[in-house]
């Protein structure tokens, strides 16, 4: 069931109530946890918090956790598997999910008792008719009951008559069910996100009047993180943007600076359009450039060609070489005052039209100031870090951590690792294409991370090896410049767990989806490549296009993908 | 020197680290013992000659001095046994009347025993008051708020709350939980309390 009046239908519901927190591995789930963990503390609801990364992970959580728990709020999970058929809950168990992947699962949409959806009341779900998708059993069952308790010397007068009956309804419900397998294809056939989970969080927080401006950070983390994800296209960030642009300027509204003056640790958020470049604030001009997907591929920096190219870019910036190389921090401050205006135009020229954003930084103190873009991209680091040392519950607590104030070095430690991650996938994606390993299969395109480089760690982790997919297609499509290629989606698979033999496979849709809606239709696609070549895969991810797979069945499964999207 | 010993046994003390209880330092003790009554006996030894024979006044300064090197070492003891009480009575409130035995194993005989009485008449005092008593040593300093949010170290199992209900407290999981509740928890270690 479809829940648009929050409160209401949700917060009233579970006041104090104890409460189980299902969260997944995602940024944005963080922060809407976050958001919603404070409006916990507000209202002494006591809760238990437990990160699930996948399906089975779900149902070990639930069924460890549930006992004598009546309320089970998840976020960013469960939306689009059918929960009651997966977790077998008793009676009295009320689901309330907020989750940012679509398509819900119909199961979820039509259960009025059980299943809640918190969604956003803006969004449309295309959803089928409920007589469409689900008949009613019952008729029909009073229908054959009839029939039965006919006599029998009256029913050979009626036989006639009957047998037409008869064939009349099971027509009528080869037809529906013709029709139902249409709808529900149509329904399924993509997966995509919805509005960030943060945002539904952030809006039922104003509802209740408990918004402040630390909540309001957390929802535009999330948003961001769903930019750089790729997860929304950047028209609907563009009007979520303004959307919380009127709550900053709501709460961060001052009269005169001199009447009443703040204390600088207090917390600041301004809207600013920010540069789509990779933690240039943390990093050097020079080596964001090389590391942002967006500039990297629009100058083909994998050639020499391209790299020529940058050095003239960053000429007629006017910035000196010995400058861009050096820390951003550390710059002269008259570049460092102008740089953003002197990219902005220079950027025109290059053909880099889309390189600012509009963005919102933040501000504590007078060492701590950053751009949302950089914060979301360190705590996806922190989340997908390969320190071995630490299990996956271990990370999820230290990227929540590093979301709250007190543990700001956290979040420092978070932008280093984003670094060193954004370094390995650029390598991976230079070695890729120097080596010529993304092949084209027909209908897609390929490439494998091979085991055992040295920044194949990186990439046993489902978002880094997503953006490293992104980065691939969008080099190799700008590189070769092919009119078919454009069209052309990709499959990376990198190695997960060398001793047990399993890869992780992602699908990434063709551009000109992935720069729209970031429809993609792999989750469908995978799911029945591998039944139909009974390739040992796990589909444990929450994101349908994410599957592990036995290596060994790598080339069956490859096999039946391009026959089935011939 | 006299009294250095006495000064060393009360350093020790105070070197320890804030809230530890150092170990009894019955050699030290005996030392001192030894040379105040070594100082004792040469005093009284003087104090009889020079009552015996006239015109030994001579004496009567280092008598004076042995004297006071005498009450300084004696202070200094009751000032080491005195402070170790005190620490002793502060883990009674928070520990409560079970101690952990690397502490137990740092107190002498006598200090145990003390501890024991100070610990019974302290529960029969909490269980006097009130109709049903009252547990003094929880909130020492009124708490900000009544939850916390605890994050769990290890494997606990399931834990049963005041109000009836079932907590599983599984590593890794983070719980907000009544202070009162947590603090046990806490202490041993199982749950840890994060700061937002």
């Amino acid at each position: 069931m479809l829940i648009n009046d929050i409160r209401l239908q949700f917060y009233d519901k579970i006041i104090h109530k104890r409460v189980l927190l299902l969260v997944s591995h995602d940024v944005d789930a963080l922060c809407a946890c976050k958001i919603l963990q404070a409006l916990f503390h507000c209202d002494h609801i006591q809760y238990t918090i437990v990160a699930v990364a996948g399906k089975q992970d779900l149902e070990r959580a639930f069924l460890e956790h549930s006992e004598q728990l009546e309320f089970v709020v998840m976020i960013n999970c469960g939306g689009n598997i059918d929960l009651i058929e997966l977790l077998q809950p008793e009676e009295n168990v009320v689901f309330y999910i907020c989750d940012s992947h679509r398509p819900i699962h119909l199961n979820n949409v039509f259960n009025d008792s059980q299943v809640k959806m918190l969604v956003n009341s803006g969004d449309e779900f295309n959803l089928p008719a409920y007589e469409d998708v689900i008949r009613n059993e019952e008729s029909d069952e009073d229908d054959s009951g009839n029939e039965s308790d006919e006599p029998s010397g009256k029913r050979r007068r009626f036989d006639e008559a009957t047998l037409e009956r008869k064939m009349e309804k099971r027509r009528k419900r080869r037809e529906w069910e013709q029709n139902k397998e249409r709808i529900m294809y149509d329904y399924d056939e993509f997966s995509f996100y919805g509005t960030a989970a943060s945002l539904v969080m952030y809006d039922l927080a104003w509802k209740l009047s408990k918004d402040t401006n630390d909540l309001l950070w957390w929802a535009i983390t999330g948003l961001t993180s769903q930019l750089i994800a790729k997860r929304i296209d950047r028209e609907k960030y563009v009007s979520d943007v303004t959307e919380l642009n009127r709550h900053v300027s709501r709460h961060n509204h001052r009269g005169n600076e001199d009447e009443c003056p703040l204390s600088v640790n207090s917390m600041k958020i301004s809207f600013v359009p920010e540069l789509q470049l990779t933690l240039y604030k943390h990093w050097s001009l020079f080596e964001s450039l090389r590391h942002s997907a967006y500039t990297a591929c629009t100058l083909k920096l994998w050639t020499l060609k391209g790299q020529k190219k940058l050095n003239e870019f960053l000429a007629d910036m006017g910035l000196p070489l010995a400058q861009s190389k050096q820390k951003f921090s550390a710059m002269d401050v008259e570049f460092k005052d102008n740089v953003k205006d002197w990219l902005e135009t220079s950027a025109k020229k290059f053909g880099l039209d889309n390189i600012s954003v509009p963005s919102f930084q933040v501000q504590f103190g007078f060492k701590h100031k950053y751009c949302a873009l950089d914060v979301a991209f360190a705590v996806d680091a922190l989340l997908e870090s390969v320190n071995t040392s630490k299990s996956a519950e271990e990370r999820f607590m230290e990227a929540l951590d590093c979301l709250s104030r007190t543990y700001i070095d956290k979040l420092e430690d978070g932008l280093d690792l984003c670094k060193q991650q954004m370094m390995g996938v650029v390598n991976q994606v230079q070695s890729l294409l120097d080596m010529k390993k993304v092949v084209s299969a027909g209908p897609f395109l390929y490439a494998f991370v091979p085991d055992g480089t040295p920044g194949s760690k990186f990439f046993s982790r489902p978002n880094c090896l997503m953006t490293l997919g992104r980065f691939t297609l969008e080099a190799y499509v700008k590189l070769y410049n092919r009119r078919k290629a454009r069209n052309l989606p990709l499959v990376v698979t990198a190695p997960l767990d060398f001793e047990n033999g399993t890869s992780l496979v992602v699908g990434i849709p063709p551009l000109p989806e992935l720069e729209q809606a970031s429809r993609n239709f792999f989750g469908k696609a995978f799911e029945q490549a591998a039944e139909k070549t009974g390739s040992r895969t796990l589909h444990d991810n929450f994101e349908p296009s994410v599957v592990i797979m036995r290596t060994e069945d790598r080339s069956k499964f490859f096999d039946a993908l391009i026959s089935l999207l011939q | 020197m006299y009294g250095d010993k006495a000064l060393e046994l009360i350093l020790e003390l105070k070197r320890a680290a804030e809230g530890s209880l150092p170990p009894y330092n019955e050699d030290g003790i005996r030392q001192v013992l030894e040379e105040t009554s070594v100082l004792y006996d040469q005093n009284q030894a003087d104090v009889l000659r020079e009552s015996s024979m006239t015109g030994a006044e001579s004496l009567l300064s280092a008598v004076q001095f042995r004297h006071t090197c005498l009450e300084r070492n004696q202070r200094c003891l009751l000032a080491y046994l005195h402070n170790r009480l005190e620490i002793i009575k502060e883990m009674r409130w928070e520990f409560g009347s079970v101690l952990p035995p690397d502490i137990k194993n740092n107190m002498s005989e006598q200090e145990s025993q003390w501890f024991n009485k100070y610990s019974k008449s302290l529960a029969s005092y909490m269980r006097s008051l009130g109709e049903e008593g009252l547990d003094l040593t929880q909130d020492r300093k009124p708490p900000k708020n009544l939850f916390i949010q605890v994050r769990c170290l290890r494997d606990f199992g399931e834990f049963e709350t005041e109000d009836g209900s079932m907590v599983v407290l599984k590593k890794n999981s983070q719980h907000f939980l009544l202070r009162s509740q947590c603090e046990p928890l806490i202490r041993q270690g199982i749950l840890e309390h994060i700061l937002s």
